[in-house]
């Protein structure tokens, strides 16, 4: 696994983007939405190498917490300046409201590339980059609320070591969330993404990213990954609660829910 | 609240509530539960919710040791907390976060919920409608023993439904949003639900013997008589909302006298027809004889 995403990492985002033909941004946006963190969320994204999950959750909680001030501030009508200002101060100094994300990735190159895409899209405050495997992480015990693995458990050797690490680093009430490619029901559309997958993503691979072997990989592994039910169920048996699915594009890709109840 | 479990799923509970307090143990009850889990749904037939297909509790480690509960009354115990910041942050998804930390939950656990309040509003409204339900029944009892006075159906209504809304009386800032929330095409079946229920209630204690189509005409009529209260409430301004009692007393009473005037007309009619009938036979009379002679 490691390899592989060594000669990807650079050609990561752009790969994603042909790949895909852009839809991978609203699957991740989804995602999202489907959290609806609140400030002061503790997300941990684990595979998160190139930082998309975690962008996306800061703008959402920075956009969150300026509509709550305005509320706040509406809701000053009857106090004097002096403490309209004070207060003011105060929600300034924090507009992520305390939200942070911890990017967790077994692969240095990954995290290199985003910590380099933060600087240059210009995020500051709120990220931590650590290096990390997903079977046994870095953390202790109830520190997180939300963990998010978008399009990385379907690389993980052992995936219930995941989904038990999982467990163990969320808070009480915590939430597991996972974006990966999943199983087509529909006929038809499996029969023209599988011709899709296996004749134009392998040569988008070479063209692209100069790396055929990798892609044929990628395909492959997404073949071989349990489908939706099963997913739940190794879900479930890892002690989460509430474990329900998304299907999104009619089942190429689904999100996993689950809480820690 | 206490399940009744059996044994074996008694070592996966106490796994739950203590696998915070020893780690090393992690790995053996980690094991066993996964074993468990698939005995799971075979086994466990008297669980208190008979809905979900897998039917699951959690261990709440803290106050209450070894108190095991289902997740819909951890739902119910979130919503119940989240009512207290309803005023704050209104009927939303945030007020349910509020509500999941003072319960020492994390935040993310609102994502249980659908993300506009609807089940909070609902929880809300189903509470109102159980505190009513045991109010009236102790009013019942009351009339039952003797020691108060029977009241006069308008006066019931009237003072039954005046209860109600003055439980809204706290959260009426915002009640408006959660009307128009239930209104949601996907709330309509709860809520409609919720109101006829009520509305049953209240006929039931007002001591509604009917089971001809009276009965539809006295739900309608109530009905209509309480949603136009409670809208005239959430734009009164009056101190201690004295004008919309006022308007409770006088559509009350129009709902009596239109009882009256319904059964005046019955009458009428009657005697209209038997007046008719008389004149028919009179009239049929008259010309036999004339035949006759």
């Amino acid at each position: 696994v490691y390899q592989v995403f060594e000669s990807v990492a650079k050609k990561y985002d752009v790969m994603n983007d042909s790949m895909t033909l852009g839809i991978h941004r609203v699957w991740k946006d989804i995602l999202m939405h489907k959290m609806n963190p609140s400030p002061g969320t503790l997300l941990l994204d684990v595979a998160g190498g190139t930082g998309d999950i975690a962008f996306r959750f800061i703008n959402y909680v920075r956009s969150v917490r300026e509509r709550q001030l305005q509320r706040k501030l509406r809701h000053h009508q009857n106090l004097s300046w002096q403490e309209i200002s004070e207060s003011y101060q105060e929600d300034k100094s924090k507009p992520l409201g305390d939200s942070q994300v911890v990017v967790c990735d077994i692969n240095k190159e990954m995290l290199k590339v985003g910590k380099q895409k933060a600087q240059h899209l210009g995020y500051s405050e709120g990220l931590s980059w650590v290096l990390g495997n997903a079977e046994e992480l870095p953390f202790d015990d109830d520190m997180f609320d939300v963990y998010t693995i978008a399009f990385g458990i379907r690389n993980v050797t052992r995936i219930d070591l995941a989904l038990q690490e999982a467990y163990r680093v969320l808070k009480p009430g915590g939430r597991f969330l996972c974006l990966e490619f999943s199983h087509v029901s529909n006929p038809l559309l499996s029969r023209l993404y599988d011709l899709y997958s296996f004749q134009v993503i392998p040569v988008l691979g070479e063209v692209i990213a100069g790396d055929w072997k990798s892609y044929q990989y990628l395909v492959e592994s997404i073949r071989r990954f349990p489908p939706q039910e099963e997913l739940k169920a190794m879900i479930e048996d890892a002690g989460f609660f509430k474990v329900d699915y998304q299907n999104l594009n009619s089942g190429i890709v689904a999100i996993h829910s689950g809480f820690k109840l | 609240v206490r399940c009744q479990l059996c044994p074996p799923q008694h070592a996966l509970q106490a796994s739950a509530v203590l696998r915070r307090v020893s780690d090393e143990q992690k790995e053996t009850f980690i094991s066993s539960s996964q074993q468990q889990f698939s005995s799971h749904p075979t086994d466990h037939q008297s669980e208190q919710e008979p809905q979900g297909p897998r039917p699951s509790y959690t261990g709440q480690g803290g106050q209450e040791s070894e108190d095991y509960e289902s997740e819909e009354q951890l739902q119910h115990r979130i919503l119940t907390a989240a009512l207290e910041f309803v005023p704050e942050h209104g009927w939303t998804a945030e007020a349910i976060a509020e509500g999941a930390k003072t319960l020492g939950l994390s935040v993310a656990a609102a994502g249980m919920f659908h993300s506009d309040g609807s089940e909070l509003i609902l929880h809300f409204v189903s509470q109102c409608n159980t505190k009513l339900s045991e109010l009236l029944e102790q009013e019942q009892k009351l009339v039952q023993l003797g020691e108060a006075e029977k009241k006069p159906t308008d006066q019931f209504l009237r003072d039954a439904v005046q209860a109600r809304l003055r439980m809204l009386i706290p959260y009426i800032d915002k009640w408006p949003q959660a009307l128009s929330i239930l209104l949601l095409p996907h709330n309509i079946p709860s809520s409609l639900n919720l109101l006829t229920s009520m509305i049953d209630d209240i006929w039931h204690y007002a001591g509604d013997q009917s089971t001809d189509f009276n009965w539809y005409t006295r739900r309608a009529v109530l009905t209509g008589v309480y949603n136009t209260t409670e809208l005239v409430m959430m734009q009164d301004s009056s101190p201690d909302f004295e004008d919309t009692w006022r308007f409770l007393e006088n559509r009350v009473a129009d709902a009596m006298s239109m009882g009256n005037t319904a059964n005046q007309v019955q009458s009428t009619g009657e005697a209209v027809v038997q007046g008719l009938m008389g004149a028919a036979v009179t009239v049929s009379n008259a010309g036999t004889s004339r035949a006759v002679r």
